[in-house]
């Protein structure tokens, strides 16, 4: 289940006052852990959550001697599939390099990379504002384990060495904090629709690499830029902008120098910290990978796997635009099984469509279950019943909710609305005969006498009253609104 | 290419070796002298010529996304390390 982070945008104060006294650019790098059943480039089990630390390894994780990679293919494909939903071209001809490191995290002592040929060229990611942002490359390459420190030792799990991931390098085209998180936001989506990830935040999923630099308005050359690794939420990045504007531009007021560095962001303190100086180049000493031959993919194969990836955010968006507000449609967008649902209503039960996706997003969303959307949703014919009985007055807004919510519960799933209305005695007594019955009774009653008087000298408040009474009488059955109606006829 | 003591230092420390004084000014005239003879490929004319990034002429190498079991059991591995703890590798402490 991907986590959603809240979009909500912090307000700074400082920076909103003074918002053109530097100009921000600012370009993300993001890894995108790729959903492959095996590792890039090794036959063991690639989704290691909830196991045991290095339990997930094969002797080509470990870099045992004599060990040799072998590519997956499903992750050559998955890439393609990700750069269709980048509107990107995908290079026939790509190949891996080493880069070279020593870190307990590799034990090869270097990653395999994709550095002087990625499998992805220029592409770009639509906003919803519309704005542009383009795509320089992206390109696959093998995860590191992971670390933990302890006081005086530090820890290695080797689950996660070579997880595929494809890395996507953004133009320094983005020019706002905001823009800076809505861009993460937007290229989740195309990522998660695209069906290339699981696209799980919270477990690292995928993680952004903020690249920001300030410069005068009048300058021409970009300001030396500070690199923010390893976040995790959108709230994050947007925040991380926004405390890297003010660090950075107090230094350039006091005209003092910007250090290119990595820094890290902290969600408890709001702040980013130095990590170390990138003022002396890394020397990584790529070279060619002789063990993994180059790709050379066929028109074809690429075709294929182009037009395998499944509709995008966009265009959904497109298909929606006249019959779905925008905010509304905004806060589905973050669920691609739900949409593709949406899509079949609005094919075959179209007068269903408006009152269902009302439905989703306010009753799922705001008791946040929204973890529900991503399993398994009531089939297009259910909603649609659902949505009449609703519209044909058989059921209170109240009662439809409810039902809606049954729909999702593993015991309810062969049964259909109305089925369920009837065992849990929700339907509404609409027939009119029926609930003239009803209301005669209630205003024969002498307690109802003085509140009949009432009404009639032009007190409308206790109009409910009857109703409620009506309603007790019915054992809640009736249709509020027509007893109101037939109330009212009554008693003129 | 002149070989300085820098240059040595800085090639030790990349390959993560400690060298001591005579080791670095031995390593300085064999890593000379081997590039002095492999500068003999310089009197070529390269410059029309595709690089060769792989010499058996094989592309499109790869394998189906099946888990298969490995020869090698997780415990059989991590025994192999130096140290471990909590089923996990013992190292010296980074960051």
């Amino acid at each position: 289940m991907p986590a959603t982070p809240s979009s909500k945008t912090t307000a700074d104060k400082t920076s909103s006052q003074n918002p053109q006294k530097y100009g921000l650019t600012i370009g993300i790098e993001c890894h995108v852990q790729l959903k492959t059943k095996t590792k890039l480039f090794s036959e063991v089990d690639n989704d290691a959550r909830g196991k045991a630390p290095n339990s997930c390894v094969s002797p080509v994780d470990y870099a045992l001697p004599g060990m040799l990679p072998r590519l997956n293919g499903e992750a050559v494909r998955l890439a393609i599939r990700a750069g269709a939903a980048m509107n990107a071209e995908i290079n026939p001809k790509s190949r891996f390099d080493r880069k070279h490191y020593f870190y307990p995290d590799s034990p090869k002592g270097y990653q395999i990379t994709q550095f002087y040929s990625p499998i992805i060229g220029a592409g770009f990611i639509e906003l919803p504002s519309g704005k542009k942002i383009r795509i320089e490359h992206a390109h696959l390459e093998g995860d590191a384990g992971k670390l933990s420190h302890y006081a005086d030792y530090s820890l290695v799990d080797f689950n996660r060495v070579d997880t595929p991931l494809l890395e996507i390098v953004s133009m320094p085209d983005i020019s706002s904090a905001e823009e800076a998180r809505d861009y993460c936001k937007e290229l989740w989506r195309n990522m998660l629709f695209a069906d290339v990830t699981n696209g799980d935040l919270y477990n690292g999923n995928m993680r952004f690499d903020v690249n920001i630099s300030l410069k005068k308005p009048e300058a021409t050359e970009l300001g030396t830029r500070a690199e923010i690794k390893n976040l995790n939420s959108f709230r994050s990045v947007e925040r991380a902008v926004l405390y890297e504007y003010e660090r950075q531009s107090k230094l350039l007021d006091h005209g003092e120098k910007i250090v290119q560095e990595t820094r890290g962001w902290s969600d408890a303190t709001g702040k980013t910290t130095a990590q170390r100086s990138k003022e002396v180049a890394q020397d990584y000493r790529y070279m060619p990978e002789p063990d993994l031959p180059p790709l050379n993919l066929s028109e074809d194969f690429i075709q294929a796997e182009y037009s395998a990836c499944p509709k995008l955010p966009q265009d959904y968006r497109r298909d929606f635009a006249k019959k779905l507000p925008t905010d509304t449609l905004e806060v589905l967008l973050d669920y691609p099984l739900l949409m593709s649902r949406l899509s079949e209503l609005a094919t075959d039960h179209a007068a269903a469509l408006a009152y269902i996706a009302n439905l989703f997003s306010s009753v799922l969303l705001a008791e946040e279950n929204a973890s529900l959307l991503n399993d398994k949703l009531p089939e297009a014919a259910k909603l649609a019943e659902l949505a009449d009985m609703k519209a044909q007055n058989e059921l209170s807004s109240t009662s439809a909710k409810e039902i809606f919510l049954k729909l999702f519960e593993e015991k309810h799933y062969d049964k259909s609305p109305r089925a369920l209305a009837k065992e849990l005695n929700l339907i509404q007594e609409n027939d009119s005969a029926a609930l003239e019955a009803l209301i005669n009774e209630v205003l024969k009653d002498p307690s109802t006498k003085s509140a009949q008087e009432d009404f009639k000298n032009g007190k409308e408040k206790v109009l409910g009253f009857l109703v409620g009474s009506v309603m007790k009488a019915s054992k809640g059955k009736a249709n509020p609104a027509a007893v109101s109606k037939l109330l009212k006829n009554k008693l003129k | 290419m002149e070989i300085t003591d820098k240059e040595i230092s800085h090639l030790a420390s990349l390959s993560n070796f400690s060298l001591a004084a005579d080791e670095k000014n031995a390593l300085k005239t064999d890593l000379k002298n081997i590039l002095k003879y492999i500068s003999k490929l310089d009197e070529l004319d390269v410059s029309n010529v595709e690089p060769t990034f792989q010499v058996f002429e094989m592309e499109n190498v790869w394998r189906p996304d099946e888990i298969t079991p490995q020869d090698a059991s997780c415990e059989a591995l991590l025994a192999l390390t130096k140290e471990s703890l909590d089923h996990q590798v013992k190292v010296p402490k980074v960051l």
